[in-house]
């Protein structure tokens, strides 16, 4: 078992590098209740690599190939910064239902999208994620997206803290609250769009949530949530994956389901410590 | 005595909404005023005007340059979901002078557990916030607005959803800091008579107009009848203004004015 684990280890590393970000990302994504922030931009990623697909099979751009990764990058950028703005809160529209409306139009175009584009059989692979097939090269990138993102997260944790907690107060002593929000959705963003070409909408919207929510349940300090939610993320994506290879399931899905038995676990650990 | 803020003509609003017409008072060093109306009169815009958040559409509003304000937001602004410890919200009115990528020091942390022992609660300083009362959340706000050593306090409702007992003790805090440590208060509320027997001076923010001056001269019938466009009774007991809307009479009945206390 445990050599057929190693064959697919190089996918391993590469689930781990997005377990790994997506989870420090994610607390502030559980704490600020943008979850749905998370998930709609992972959809628009996807319809970004689907419009790069859908132009490549027109001739209008040669090769997808080297186009996918900018395509999901301008849409994962353009949504984290409309979301950052606030949506359509300025015309009135509720900020859940303007991230609802994104996702649904993001899903249906990438759906459309991928069934017009000349490889799109081929290529739904794209939209749905294939761990397995994350090449050494490819964890390089992402380990060169991450790394960064996690630097600037270390720097800047007190900006990030304080306009997420009270923004008004942060304010009042002189930060600029809409850079440091644009900032953090622009980090979101990033992660999102690399970590989606390859582990999917659904598994970067897990690794977005289900974390944060065990860190949550269990920790009692910032320090805390950021290290149960990275540790309760990377154990899924070993367990998760090591049980996919040898029985044959999809890892994205085995690795949902372990991350949700540890959240099941961390919410019965705070139960048990509320009626002790 | 020098003025710390003063609105000269100034106009507020947002956009092509005016809000507040040619508003002109200064807010000197010392003073303890209370901004008094109700909700949606206009006080968080002039609130704006004075942190610098708003530019005023016609007018000024000149900030002396050494101003430091300890701004105390609405106990619902801020996001009780975060695991923090009490110590390290208070923290965070340090912030702005710790400066970028740069953690609190030790001397930050003595100043923030000093804080709140001014406020009182020293003890709480490693509880989890969101374990705490509304009084003890008001505090630790409190206290995070003083770390920053401020010469202006500026308090947003700050009884705004408390039980009695809370509300005094509050009130009681703030005067306190005004008085023992010579701070320059503004305190923003929606309830007149809470505010009116703690504070020096009231700013009224009414749909009708604003009006600024001594308590004594704003908390009397004739002017508070004219600014809320309703009989209004003022009556005193035991030293405490309290201002009583009229009940208007059903049809045919005569109008009843409530009974004065002792005062």
């Amino acid at each position: 078992m445990l050599s057929t684990v190693l064959l697919f280890r190089e996918a391993l590393y590469g689930a781990l590098v997005i377990a790994l970000a997506c989870s420090v990302l994610g607390v502030y994504v559980v704490l600020r209740r943008i979850v749905f922030v998370g998930a709609a931009i992972a959809q628009l990623s996807s319809a970004g690599i689907a419009l790069a697909l859908f132009l490549a099979g027109t001739g209008v751009i040669g090769s997808f190939a080297g186009h996918t990764t900018t395509f999901a990058l301008a849409f994962a950028l353009a949504g984290a910064m409309f979301f950052g703005l606030g949506g359509g809160q300025r015309a009135g529209v509720p900020p859940d239902a303007t991230i609802g409306v994104g996702y649904a139009v993001a899903a249906a175009a990438g759906i459309l999208l991928i069934s017009k584009a000349a490889s799109g059989e081929a290529h739904d692979i794209f939209l749905s994620g294939n761990i397995l097939g994350i090449t050494r090269a490819d964890t390089l990138v992402l380990l060169a997206v991450t790394i960064p993102v996690l630097v600037v997260h270390a720097l800047f944790y007190k900006e990030f803290l304080f306009v997420s907690f009270d923004r008004e107060t942060a304010r009042t002593l002189g930060y600029r609250v809409t850079f440091w929000n644009l900032f953090l959705y622009f980090t979101l963003g990033l992660v999102i769009a690399f970590a989606m070409q390859f582990a999917g909408v659904l598994l970067v919207f897990d690794f977005l949530v289900l974390p944060a929510v065990t860190g949550l349940l269990l920790a009692r300090s910032m320090r805390a949530i950021f290290t149960v939610s990275v540790g309760s993320a990377l154990l899924a994506a070993v367990i998760g994956f090591s049980i996919s290879v040898p029985f044959d399931l999809p890892s994205g899905p085995a690795i949902i389901a372990v991350s949700g038995a540890l959240a099941a676990l961390a919410w019965a650990v705070r139960w048990m410590q509320h009626r002790g | 005595m020098t003025a710390l803020i003063t609105f000269d003509h100034a106009t507020l609003g947002y956009g092509r909404r005016v809000v507040l017409s040619d508003i002109t008072f200064d807010i000197p060093a010392g003073d303890f005023l209370g901004l008094v109306g109700p909700n949606g009169a206009g006080k968080t815009t002039i609130l704006r005007a004075i942190l610098g958040s708003l530019v005023p559409l016609q007018g000024t509003v000149a900030t002396a340059p050494d101003v430091r304000f300890g701004y105390v937001p609405q106990r619902d602004s801020v996001d009780y979901g975060f695991p923090l410890k009490v110590l390290d919200v208070v923290m965070m009115g340090r912030y702005d002078r710790i400066g970028l990528m740069r953690r609190p020091s030790h001397s930050d942390r003595v100043l923030a557990a000093d804080a709140l022992d001014h406020v009182g609660i020293g003890h709480l300083a490693d509880q989890q916030l969101n374990a705490l009362s509304g009084g003890q959340k008001q505090r630790v706000l409190i206290a995070r607005a003083l770390v920053g050593e401020p010469n202006v306090l500026v308090l947003d409702e700050p009884t705004n959803g408390m039980d009695l007992v809370s509300t005094t003790q509050i009130l009681g805090l703030v005067r306190e800091l005004h008085e023992r440590d010579n701070l320059t208060v503004l305190m923003v509320s929606h309830a007149l008579n809470e505010v009116a027997n703690y504070v020096s001076r009231i700013a009224l923010v009414v749909e009708r107009g604003f009006r600024i001056g001594a308590v004594a001269d704003i908390m009397n019938e004739e002017t508070l009848t004219q600014m809320y466009g309703i009989p209004v009774d003022v009556d005193e007991m035991h030293g405490h203004r309290i201002v009583v809307a009229r009940r208007t009479a059903p049809e045919g009945m005569p109008v009843v004015k409530s009974g004065g206390g002792n005062a």
